[in-house]
């Protein structure tokens, strides 16, 4: 409904061009501008929501129990990030060492780096699993086989999951509050417009998969082949 | 600019019509249409289950006595799923569906999680959880104050099954303490076990070597329905490999006799006369094996006692039983019984089985002897692809056993249920009869019972009668894993651990050539506040101390397996079984245990005090099943099925799921009716009837199925449970309960096959 | 995705059941309960809402006793090919969502719990009934949610589900090809759970495309036979008995037609 129609309801006789002339005071009258001032303060308003408010609301920021250094351990290990995220014969991965990995190396601290003893004093020593917070995690409908991308396809990790193997510290985690998943998923872009940056993780999303198989194979895939 | 009532509206909905706009360009919307769409995909509680590193656990089935190999798969250490064990001697591979539904035993609403004490009323549901400690300390005061009376007989043990080391050390429990009353099940192994006693002179488990055989003569055994191992005997249907011929011979169209090269139709409980006639047509037309016969049998043809008196041999015996007269009896033409004796005689490698469906019932002696001498008559005795009995193996190097005066006193009074006795002295075990000598008695006999894998309560005949006489008992200790009907109704709980929990040595009895000693690995650490039975049963005699104390020097029961077991333990550990070679007496110089040293056609062992005509050989006389045929107009006979556990342990959901709508809808049981019967009663498909038998009433509803004789109705073992939970409890009729047990006049045990019944509008 | 993959020859995996075998004694559907997470009510009679992706039927050929014959009749999904066998299944054609659809890679009709908002349209459509709705959230009471495996999502109330011919254990198998460096499996190293469980052989499981699958020799069995052929549903599972009288109930038949002219008539047809 527009002003417009509105004046006509309340002087059915006025002219279409006509200043009302009923015997409301011309302050109290509807102006054309200030119907548009409000339609841009809601508009604007909304915009800024949208873009900048509507992320820090739906997003809450959570740190990792361990400040991990990925760059060290890659320099330690033999095998890159396969000597931690390696595949099972069966080709299963084994995606998140487990605290009896680490323990490998850590039944004691190694350094007297603070993350370090924390990690052996509050993890290792009780013997409890750290609760890592994993940036990709999916669905419980959401079949991945990194198998099929990483020996199949011949992918590297960072195609993916981005330089993570080379930072020093462990990102903020942002935890999306209606679904539970990490904004990697969607991808750090609200708007899901440009690429992710060369060293950033790719977002995950089911067009995603679809997008990049597309791309590389001809053809999106089958339901099956990514749901379980 | 002034904002009143009227403008407000305006400026208002301009504001929410920008909002409205200016978001549609944001991703704000499209957002959280995905993310609220991501959020129903994902309740709370929908479970997601944990993934992880996969492996799996090989061992053995115990949930019943057939031993079959599984393969337990783990995801992340977590039991997900049972699978047959492939390279099981036992198995093959194969697996029944309660096998395969056996996670659902570990956990499962029914289970016992810590020990319990009854509060309140005898069955009323009402339990204090109590400590391990308590449990233990109550239950030996109980039998060490029974001790201190100088009557350690009055405690007695019912088990479900004697095989195996569990029970070895139940039974040697007994004996320290000093009791001679260790009760097993029934099963129709029973009656199978003393016709090779008293024929073969032959102590053990019976074995049929249906692998090597050629020609399997089944009068009524549920070869496809649970008999023996599942597991092995569904992995020889599917072998090509070995191609039989398998002859069923019953009054119902069973899946086994659906499965079988040909079903015999006959009259429910003339199996006995059947087997007659069948040797008669073997004898006359001269179709036995002449070497085994002459040379290896004893009471074949007419002898002299060392009294002088002339007696009947088996062949002058069984001319009573020609193909007309045995037709009358089994409702079968004399055409198809004598062409039925000659190609069973004819036959590479026959073999005759009794006993009735799953092993459940013991059935006569009379019966169980016509059927065994049918497989003496070809000589299948102690050879490849015949009948044996397989000695007790000594895998396990007991300790001496040294006892007290208490004891022996004990160990030397009778039996409570008589098997032993005067009256019934080639039986080892009559649980059948212990309600009826319970209420007899001016008080109990029993003064404490332990129960270990039995539930009598549900298993035994006419359950009414059976729980008023175990109300007697004082004091009644269930060592169930579940709440089950007799668990229900004891005083304490010392709940064992389930089959995937427990380390348990297992051989595989009924029928495999060669023994198969397999280990049951606990696959999981117990999930509740179980106990191992053998650890309770070590900490009772602890408790009690002394010689009973003395008797159990281990420090818990892996200490004792791998003490005891010595240089084997090794090996059954690390391949998981132990393959012994069933020695087989020479065939070519049969040498029977008995007076005779011969296979006795007429055994002279057995006890004649109560059967007619004074003679041991086998005759048929109808059991007289109760009812009187002009009220009771119907024979109501029990079948066993695949997909519902009838014995000591009970379906779970999965198997409960798998019912026929034909057999169980909402909570009631089904019974089968011919079409014809049905007509004539005036019922059609899903009607409700009232089931009644002298023993009590039901009420069922009727499904029509041409395959059960017309004026037979059938119903299947497993239903009817009172206990458990509400996934098994209230569904269907016990028909055990609606049974009456028949006593055998040699043995004393059950040889009831079936019991009059009548079907009424309801 | 409706064109044809082009990198891999296309699989059509299929089942023969031996009926002359089975014993009906239900190891298919419990070894599918405890493979593919499937729930249980307390009361499961209603066979209308009781969820099975293989349902073990019996079938009675109604001669009186004791000429009675009974045959147990195995039914999963019949993962059809639809007519000319372009994945034009009924249930896909129906389905509003893309919830359901044909794999052309292997032949196997997919059901994306997730993406189905329960129409049913599907249930209506499938002439085998095997397809099942979720009237209720499933409860795994007493602990037995630890036994779920993590190769199958449990559903949720409101979704239809139905039997995927294992379509985990085809996943896991090629992770394990793909870690050995192989793009193709063999014979046994992808079967159903319920071919696995059959403890008498009676399933046998494999690529009807394949020639050194035995199902490829096993489908041009004198013996064999689908169900309701004439609907043209073009099912990958077959049946084998020698008995004429079950052939006959695999189809509606009038008093004059015989199973054996009308597969020819089918066969023509294409």
């Amino acid at each position: 409904m527009s002003s417009t129609n509105l004046n006509k309801a309340v002087s059915p006789e006025a002219g279409p061009d006509a200043t009302p002339q009923a015997h409301d005071s011309a302050s109290s009258k509807s102006s054309g501008w200030a119907v548009f001032t409000f339609f841009m303060i809601g508009f604007v308003g909304s915009l800024l929501a949208g873009w900048i408010l509507f992320p820090e609301l739906l997003y809450s920021q959570k740190n990792q129990p361990i400040d991990f250094n990925h760059a060290v351990h890659l320099d330690a290990v033999t095998d890159g990030c396969d000597s931690c995220h390696y595949f099972r014969e069966d080709g299963s991965f084994s995606g998140m060492p487990d605290l009896a990995a680490c323990e490998d190396c850590h039944q004691e601290a190694m350094t007297d780096n603070p993350e370090e003893v924390k990690f052996v004093e509050e993890y290792v020593t009780p013997g409890i699993e750290v609760p890592w917070l994993n940036h990709s995690k999916q669905p419980d409908c959401v079949f991945f086989s990194h198998a099929a991308h990483v020996q199949g396809a011949d992918m590297s990790c960072a195609s993916c999951h981005g330089d993570i193997g080379t930072s020093e510290h462990t990102r903020v985690y942002e935890e999306n509050r209606i679904t539970g998943y990490s904004r990697d998923i969607w991808g750090q872009s609200i708007s899901r417009l440009g690429k992710p940056g060369p060293g950033d993780p790719r977002p995950m999303k089911m067009n995603d998969c679809a997008e990049c198989h597309e791309d590389e194979t001809g053809h999106k895939g089958a339901c099956f082949q990514c749901h379980k | 600019m002034k904002i009143n009532r009227r403008n407000f509206l305006s400026y208002g909905t301009a504001l929410v019509l920008g909002g409205a706009a200016g978001s549609m360009l944001t991703p704000a919307p499209w957002k959280l249409m995905d993310d609220l769409a991501i959020w129903t995909q994902n309740w709370p509680w929908t479970p997601v289950p944990e993934d992880g590193p996969v492996s799996y656990k090989p061992s053995v089935c115990t949930l019943c006595p057939g031993g079959c190999g599984i393969n337990v798969r783990l995801t992340g250490g977590r039991p997900v799923k049972i699978e047959g064990l492939r390279d099981y001697p036992v198995n093959n591979g194969s697996l029944c569906p309660m096998g395969f539904a056996g996670l659902q035993y570990l956990y499962n609403p029914a289970r016992v999680i810590s020990p319990l004490k009854r509060e309140g009323k005898r069955g009323e549901g009402k339990w204090t959880p109590v400590s391990w400690d308590e449990a233990i300390a109550a239950v030996t005061q109980k039998l060490a104050d029974l001790r201190a009376a100088g009557r350690p007989e009055s405690v007695a043990c019912i088990t479900g099954s004697d095989h195996g080391a569990m029970d070895a050390f139940v039974s040697r429990f007994m004996t320290a303490y000093g009791s001679p009353n260790y009760i097993r099940s029934a099963t129709a192994m029973d009656a199978m076990e003393q016709a090779i006693d008293l024929t073969q002179g032959q102590q053990g488990t019976p074995v049929f070597d249906i692998e090597n055989a050629d020609f399997i003569l089944s009068f009524g055994a549920g070869l496809l329905e649970g008999w023996g191992s599942a597991g092995r005997m569904l992995n020889l249907f599917g072998n090509q490999k070995s191609a039989k011929k398998l002859i069923q011979i019953e009054p119902r169209l069973s899946d086994t006799a659906a499965r079988a090269t040909q079903w015999i139709a006959i009259h429910p409980g003339a199996e006995g006369a059947l087997a007659l006639g069948l040797a008669h047509v073997i004898i006359k037309e001269s179709l036995y094996n002449k070497y085994f016969v002459d040379n290896f049998a004893f009471g074949f043809s007419d002898w002299v006692d060392e009294t002088g008196r002339a007696r009947e041999g088996f062949a002058t015996w069984v001319k009573a039983y020609g193909p007309e007269k045995v037709s009358g009896l089994t409702g079968i033409t004399p055409e198809k019984i004598m062409s039925l004796a000659r190609d069973f005689a004819h036959a590479g490698k026959p073999i005759a089985i009794s006993g009735r469906g799953n092993d459940d019932l013991p059935g006569s002696m009379d019966e169980t002897l016509a059927i065994h001498f049918l497989n003496a008559l070809v000589g299948n005795i102690n050879k490849t692809g015949g009948v044996s009995a397989l000695p007790e193996t000594d895998y396990a190097k007991w300790p001496e056993i040294n006892i007290d005066e208490t004891a022996s006193k004990g160990l030397q009074q009778a039996r409570i249920d008589g098997a032993g006795g005067d009256e019934f002295p080639n039986t080892r075990f009559l649980i059948n009869r212990l309600p009826g000598i319970l209420l007899a008695a001016g008080e109990s006999p029993i003064q404490a019972l332990l129960v270990t894998d039995a539930n009598p309560l549900y298993a035994l005949a006419d359950a009414e009668n059976t729980k008023k006489a175990f109300d007697r008992i004082p004091f009644i200790v269930s060592f169930a894993s579940f709440m089950d009907e007799t668990a229900a109704f004891a005083d304490y709980i010392l709940p064992n651990h389930t089959h995937l929990e427990r380390l348990q040595v297992v051989p595989a009895t009924a029928g495999v050539a060669r023994q198969i000693i397999g280990l049951a690995k606990p696959v999981v650490k117990p999930v509740y506040d179980t106990r191992h039975i053998g650890d309770t049963f070590i900490n009772m005699a602890g408790a009690l101390g002394g010689f009973v104390a003395q008797a159990f020097p281990w420090k818990n029961y892996e200490a004792f397996l791998t003490e005891s077991m010595g240089n084997q333990w090794e090996e059954l550990n690390q391949k998981g079984r132990i393959e012994i070679d069933h020695s087989l007496p020479d065939p070519m110089a049969f040498a029977f245990n008995t007076t005779s040293a011969k296979f006795e056609f007429y055994p002279t062992a057995r006890s004649t005090k109560r059967q007619a005509g004074d003679s041991a050989l086998p005759t048929f006389t109808p059991v007289p099943i109760e009812g009187d045929p002009n009220r009771f107009k119907l024979t109501l006979i029990p079948y066993d099925a695949m997909r519902l556990a009838g014995g000591d342990i009970a379906n779970v959901p999965f198997l409960t799921k798998i019912l026929d709508d034909t057999v169980l809808k909402k909570q009631t049981g089904f019974v089968e009716i011919n079409p014809a019967t049905a007509k004539k009663l005036g019922f059609k498909e899903g009607d409700s009837a009232k089931l009644a038998t002298p023993k009590g009433e039901a009420m069922v509803r009727v499904h029509l199925f041409e395959g059960i004789m017309p004026d037979v109705i059938a119903m299947p073992r497993g239903l009817g449970h009172t206990a458990y939970s509400d996934y098994l409890s209230g569904k269907g009729t016990n028909v055990n309960a609606l049974m009456g047990s028949v006593e055998d006049p040699t043995s004393g045990l059950d040889m009831a096959w079936g019991i009059r019944a009548s079907l009424t509008r309801a | 995705m409706k064109e044809k993959h082009s990198n891999t020859p296309a699989k059509r995996y299929g089942m023969i059941i031996d009926l002359d075998k089975c014993t009906g004694c239900g190891a298919c559907m419990v070894g599918c309960y405890a493979e593919n997470n499937i729930p249980f009510k307390p009361d499961e009679t209603n066979k209308l809402d009781s969820i099975n992706w293989i349902r073990v039927f019996k079938l009675t050929n109604h001669k009186p006793y004791p000429e009675t014959e009974i045959c147990y009749l195995p039914m999963p999904c019949m993962q059809c090919d639809g007519v000319g066998k372009h994945g034009h299944s009924p249930c896909v054609s129906v389905c509003p969502a893309v919830a359901t659809d044909y794999n052309y890679d292997t032949g196997i009709i997919s059901q994306i719990y997730t993406r189905c908002f329960g129409c049913r349209y599907c249930m209506a459509a499938c002439p085998y009934h095997a397809r099942k709705f979720n009237w209720w959230d499933p409860v795994w009471p007493a602990d037995m949610e630890k036994y779920l495996s993590p190769n199958v999502s449990p559903r949720m109330r409101g979704v239809v589900e139905k039997c995927s011919f294992c379509f985990h254990r085809y996943q896991l198998a090629r992770e394990k090809a793909y870690m050995e460096k192989r793009t193709d499996l063999a014979e046994g190293e992808y079967q159903t759970a319920c071919a696995d469980a059959c403890p008498t052989k009676a399933i046998t499981f494999g690529d009807l495309n394949n020639k050194d699958h035995a199902v490829y020799k096993l489908k041009n069995s004198p013996n064999a036979f689908r169900l309701l052929e004439r609907l043209e549903t073009n099912p990958k599972v077959y049946y084998l008995t020698t008995k004429k009288w079950v052939r006959k109930a695999g189809d509606n038949y009038l008093a004059h037609e015989e199973p054996e002219t009308l597969k020819t008539r089918i066969k023509e047809h294409h």
